[in-house]
């Protein structure tokens, strides 16, 4: 039997997945509205969810913030919906961090992210997958793979 | 009672597979059938309810998770000077 290590070359590397009912998103929209929407996504997230397939874009959008606060893996501090916005470039989401959210993840090392959104008709979802610097206790120890 | 009125906000909202009157206050509401997209819908209706608004230091997971949490962090901001 072995332990899988959960770093390469002696960068830790942290995964988060979510997924999310459209119908959810949908039923929120309905019974708080922007108060619902300004509470959870950012301008840009919003303006970014307009037109065809609004709700489907919006609980992709939801999923993304639930799978990046399980990367921190840190259940029982506050993670702020709004310090977590997913960007594009190009076709392609982006993760940014704002705020304490942005402090929190430097100080555990995040060095890069990729993330990944999908949704069908009844359910969205997304994966982020994040890569942190070496920890410099093991590194100095010589223990990081 | 303010736990009856979280219990009518979790009824209505929580979408919980059991009825949240008749649980104990310390169940964790999540192992009940919660989701956490749930709970912002539960968190708005509170803050109508209550008239109140949760500030970003109290939007973690352990606030949702019992009848019992959300009762005090409820208490505490009924009691914050506006």
């Amino acid at each position: 039997m072995i332990t899988v290590p959960g770093d390469v070359d002696g960068h830790r590397v942290r995964v988060g997945c979510d997924v999310a009912d459209i119908d959810d998103v949908e039923n929120s929209l309905a019974a708080f509205g922007d108060r619902y929407l300004r509470k959870v996504f950012t301008a840009s997230e919003i303006s970014d969810c307009r037109g065809r397939n609004r709700v489907s874009r919006l609980a992709a959008r939801f999923a993304a913030k639930e799978a990046v606060i399980k990367a921190f893996a840190e259940p029982d501090t506050a993670f702020p919906w709004r310090e977590i916005e997913v960007t594009r470039d190009g076709p392609l989401p982006v993760l940014r961090l704002n705020g304490t959210l942005a402090e929190r993840a430097q100080r555990q090392g995040w060095l890069s992210s990729s993330l990944s959104l999908s949704h069908a008709d009844c359910h969205a979802m997304a994966v982020v997958v994040v890569v942190c610097r070496p920890d410099e206790s093991e590194v100095a120890a010589g223990t990081a793979n | 009672m303010m736990q009856d009125q979280i219990r009518d906000v979790l009824a209505t909202h929580g979408r919980m597979a059991v009825d949240p009157r008749e649980v104990d206050e310390q169940a964790d509401l999540y192992d009940l059938g919660m989701t956490s997209h749930a709970s912002v819908d539960v968190m708005l209706a509170l803050e109508d309810a209550f008239d109140i608004e949760f500030p970003d230091e109290v939007l973690k997971k352990s606030t949702f998770a019992s009848v019992h949490n959300i009762a005090q962090v409820v208490e505490s901001l009924v009691k914050m000077p506006v």
